[in-house]
C-alpha cells in the first residue's frame, strides 16, 4: 500500500480524481443553491422560456423579426448580428492594420512617423470611448433629406442606406456558399498547383476560380429573386424618411469604425512584428538572385511574415470578437445585448448567461480551430535553427 | 597592387571607400579579378571582407571609387544593378535558403522569374545542379529538414541555377561541423576546376592552397597583402599577415 502511494503514476491519478471530484462538488453545490434561490423568487429554471415570444423588438436584424417571435429566434438574431459586426470589424481592422503596419516598416521616414502616431493615439484610447466618439459623429450627419449620396448609397444621421438585393432568404443563404468558395478556391488551387504550374499560369487559374464562384453566386441571386421586383432595391426619399434598401444603423457603423480603428492599431503592431521577424539573410539571398524588390516582397517577405503573424493575429481576432459586446454601450443589438434584454424581461439569468457563454465559446473556439488548421498547413517544415 | 587593367576583367574595384555612418569600413580598396580567376580573401574578424564582397552585388552601397562587373559599372542605375545581380551568384555563411519552399523550388524560383525560363527547363536545370552538388534525392524536402552541409550545397545549387558568370562566397563553411566542411569544399573545388570565376572569403587555407590563383589579406578595411598562394604562405612580407597566418595555421 505504502509502496503503491510512492508510485508516480498512481499519485498523479489520485490527484486527478481528487481535483475532478472537488470541482464537481463545487458546481453541484452552486446549482443546488441557485435553484433554491430562484424557486424562492418564483422563477422556474430551465430552457422552456426559449419557446415563449419575447414581446419586445430589436432595432437591427438581418432576419425578419417581430415581437411575437420566440426567444431562441432572438438569440439567433443576436448571434448573427455579432458575427456580422465581428466579420466586418475584423475585415476593416485587418485592412487598416496592414496599411499602418506596412507604413511602420517602410523605408520612408514620413510614413513611419505617421504609422507610429496612429498606433500611439488609437491604441491608447479605450475602445468604448472610441465607439461613443464615432457614434456622436455619425448621429450628427445630415438628415435624410440632405443625405450625402454616392454609388446608390446614402449617408445620413439615421444610418447608412445601401442598395439591397430583392432576394428571398433561402437564395441569400445559398449564395453565401459560392462566395465562400471564391475565397477558399484560389488558396486551395494555389497550394495544389504550386509545383506543377508556372506562377503566371497559376494566377490565371486562380482568377478563373474566383470568377466562376462569383458568377455562381450572382446566378443564384437572380434565380432566387422576388417576383416582379428589380434585382437591386435602391433606397430613396419618401416623405421625410428613406425607404428601401438596407439600413445600417449608426450604432453598427460606429462600432464597426471603432473596432476597425482600434483593432487596426493592434494589428498594425502584429504586422510590423511579422515583417521584422523575416530573416535579413533570406531577403539578401533573394536580392542577390536578381529578384526585384516587389518579387522579394511577395515571394519571401510576405509568406514568411504571415507565418510569424498568424498565431498572434488569431488571438487578436478572438479578442476583437469579444470586444463586439461593447455594442451594448451604444445600443447595438448584438448577442450580448439580446442576452441582457432577455435577463431583464424573463428573469432567466443563469440560463441566458449560459447561452451567452456557450455562444461566444463556440464562435471563438471555431475561429481558433480554423487558424490552427491554417497554421499547421503552412508551418515551416523541419528544424529552423541555424548555425 | 598588381591590379591588371585589361578590359576583360570580371570584377574591377578601384579606390573603393565604404562608410558605416562615420566608421570607415573600406579604405581605398583596389582589386581586379580576371575571368576564370579564383580569389581567396582572408583576414581577421571585422577587417571588411564581407563588406567588400557584398559591395560587388550591391548588398552594400559603396561611398567612393568605382566597381565594374563584367564591363558594367555598378551605380544607382537599377538596370545595371539587376543586370549584375543576374550574373553574380552569392553563397552566404548561414545559407539563407527560403524555408517555405522545397529544395527544388528554392532552385527554380529565380530562373523562372528573373530569367523567364519555362518551368520544365528550370526544373531540369535545378535537378542537374542538385545532382552536381550530390543531393538529388533531397529535391522535394524543405531546407529545415536538411543538415547544415546539405543546406549549404543547396544554396550553392540555387546560385548556380541562375547560371552566373561569377560566384561570391562569404565564409561558406564557417557555420558547419568539420565533416560537413569537406563536402561543401569538394563542391567548390569542382566548381573551380570547371573555370568559374570565384571570390571566396574563407579561412580554409587548404582550399586556398589548392584552388586560389591569388590570396588576399585584409586588415582594418584595407588590402594589406596580395599574392599567389605558395608565395603568400611561405614568404609574406607583412607583419600582420604573418601573425594572422600563425593563428590560422598554428594548430
Ligand atoms: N551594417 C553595419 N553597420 C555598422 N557597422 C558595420 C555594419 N556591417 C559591418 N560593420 C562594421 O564594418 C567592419 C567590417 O565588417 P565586415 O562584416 O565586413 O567584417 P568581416 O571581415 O567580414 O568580419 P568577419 O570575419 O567577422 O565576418 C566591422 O568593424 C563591422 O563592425
Ligand atoms: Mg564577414
Amino acid at each position: 500500500m505504502i509502496s503503491l502511494l510512492r508510485n508516480q503514476k498512481v499519485r498523479n491519478a489520485l490527484l486527478q480524481v481528487f481535483y475532478v471530484g472537488s470541482l464537481a462538488a463545487l458546481v453541484l453545490a452552486g446549482v443546488v443553491i441557485a435553484r433554491r434561490n430562484l424557486a424562492e423568487q418564483g422563477i422556474t429554471s430551465g430552457f422552456d422560456f426559449l419557446y415563449k415570444s419575447t414581446g419586445w423588438d430589436v432595432s437591427f436584424s438581418l432576419l425578419p423579426v417581430t415581437a411575437n417571435d420566440p426567444y431562441w429566434w432572438f438569440f439567433l438574431i443576436g448571434i448573427i448580428n455579432t458575427l456580422f459586426l465581428g466579420s466586418i470589424g475584423l475585415l476593416l481592422a485587418t485592412v487598416v492594420g496592414t496599411v499602418v503596419g506596412l507604413a511602420r516598416t517602410s523605408s520612408n521616414e514620413l510614413a513611419r512617423l505617421l504609422g507610429r502616431t496612429y498606433v500611439d493615439i488609437f491604441r491608447n484610447i479605450p475602445l468604448i470611448l472610441q465607439a461613443f466618439f464615432w457614434y456622436a459623429i455619425i448621429t450628427h450627419l445630415p438628415t435624410p433629406r440632405a443625405a450625402h449620396e454616392a454609388w446608390g448609397m446614402l449617408l445620413t444621421s439615421r444610418g447608412l442606406y445601401l442598395p439591397a438585393p430583392n432576394v428571398g432568404g433561402v437564395a441569400m443563404a445559398l449564395a453565401i456558399l459560392p462566395l465562400f468558395a471564391a475565397v477558399a478556391l484560389p488558396v486551395w488551387l494555389g497550394r495544389t498547383s504550386r509545383l506543377s504550374r508556372p506562377v503566371g499560369e497559376r494566377l490565371v487559374i486562380q482568377l478563373a476560380g474566383i470568377a466562376a464562384a462569383l458568377a455562381c453566386a450572382v446566378l443564384i441571386l437572380i434565380v432566387g429573386r422576388l417576383p416582379d421586383a428589380p434585382l437591386l432595391d435602391f433606397p430613396a426619399l419618401q416623405g421625410l424618411n428613406l425607404k428601401g434598401g438596407l439600413r445600417i444603423p449608426p450604432e453598427f457603423s460606429a462600432l464597426a469604425v471603432a473596432i476597425a480603428i482600434y483593432g487596426g492599431s493592434y494589428i498594425a503592431e502584429i504586422v510590423r512584428g511579422g515583417f521584422k521577424a523575416v530573416g535579413k539573410g533570406q531577403v539578401e539571398a533573394a536580392l542577390s538572385l536578381g529578384l526585384s524588390p516587389w518579387r522579394v516582397f511577395t515571394l519571401v517577405k510576405l509568406p514568411l511574415a504571415l507565418r510569424a503573424m498568424l498565431p498572434i493575429l488569431a488571438n487578436q481576432y478572438v479578442w476583437l470578437i469579444k470586444a463586439t459586446t461593447m455594442g451594448i454601450a451604444v445600443g447595438f443589438t448584438d448577442f450580448f445585448m439580446i442576452v441582457a434584454l432577455t435577463i431583464n424581461h424573463s428573469g432567466q439569468t443563469l440560463e441566458a448567461i449560459g447561452i451567452l457563454m456557450a455562444g461566444f465559446l463556440t464562435i471563438n473556439l471555431s475561429l481558433a480551430a480554423v487558424f490552427n488548421r491554417i497554421n499547421k498547413a503552412i508551418a515551416l517544415k523541419g528544424n529552423q535553427l541555424r548555425g | 597592387m598588381n591590379s591588371t587593367q585589361s578590359p576583360g576583367a570580371a570584377v574591377r574595384i578601384e579606390n573603393l571607400d565604404k562608410y558605416y555612418g562615420t566608421f570607415h569600413a573600406l579604405r581605398n580598396v583596389n582589386l581586379s579579378v580576371e575571368r576564370g580567376e579564383k580569389i581567396v580573401v582572408c583576414g581577421p574578424s571585422g577587417s571588411g571582407k564581407s563588406t567588400m564582397i557584398r559591395c560587388i552585388n550591391r548588398l552594400e552601397q559603396h561611398n567612393g571609387g568605382r566597381i565594374t562587373v563584367l564591363g558594367t559599372e555598378l551605380n544607382d542605375d537599377v538596370g545595371n544593378i539587376d543586370g549584375i545581380r543576374r550574373e553574380v551568384g552569392m553563397v552566404f555563411q548561414h545559407f539563407n535558403l527560403f524555408p517555405h519552399m522545397t529544395v527544388l523550388e528554392n532552385c527554380m524560383i529565380a530562373p523562372m522569374i528573373v530569367r523567364k525560363r519555362p518551368r520544365a527547363e528550370a526544373e531540369a536545370t535545378a535537378r542537374r545542379y542538385l545532382e552536381k552538388v550530390r543531393i538529388p534525392e533531397q529535391a522535394t524536402k524543405f531546407p529545415g529538414q536538411l543538415s547544415g552541409g546539405q543546406q549549404q550545397r543547396v544554396a550553392i545549387a540555387r546560385a548556380l541555377c541562375m547560371q552566373p558568370q561569377i560566384m561570391l562566397f562569404d565564409e561558406p563553411t564557417s557555420a558547419l561541423d568539420p565533416e560537413m566542411i569537406a563536402e561543401v569544399l569538394d563542391v567548390m573545388v569542382t566548381l573551380a576546376s570547371e573555370g568559374m570565376t570565384m571570390i571566396c572569403v574563407t579561412h580554409e587555407m587548404g582550399f586556398a592552397r589548392r584552388v586560389a590563383d591569388r590570396v588576399i589579406f585584409m586588415d582594418g578595411g584595407e588590402i594589406v597583402e596580395e599574392a599567389p598562394p605558395e608565395e603568400f604562405f611561405t614568404s609574406c612580407r607583412n607583419e600582420r599577415t604573418r601573425q594572422f597566418l600563425s593563428q590560422v595555421l598554428g594548430h
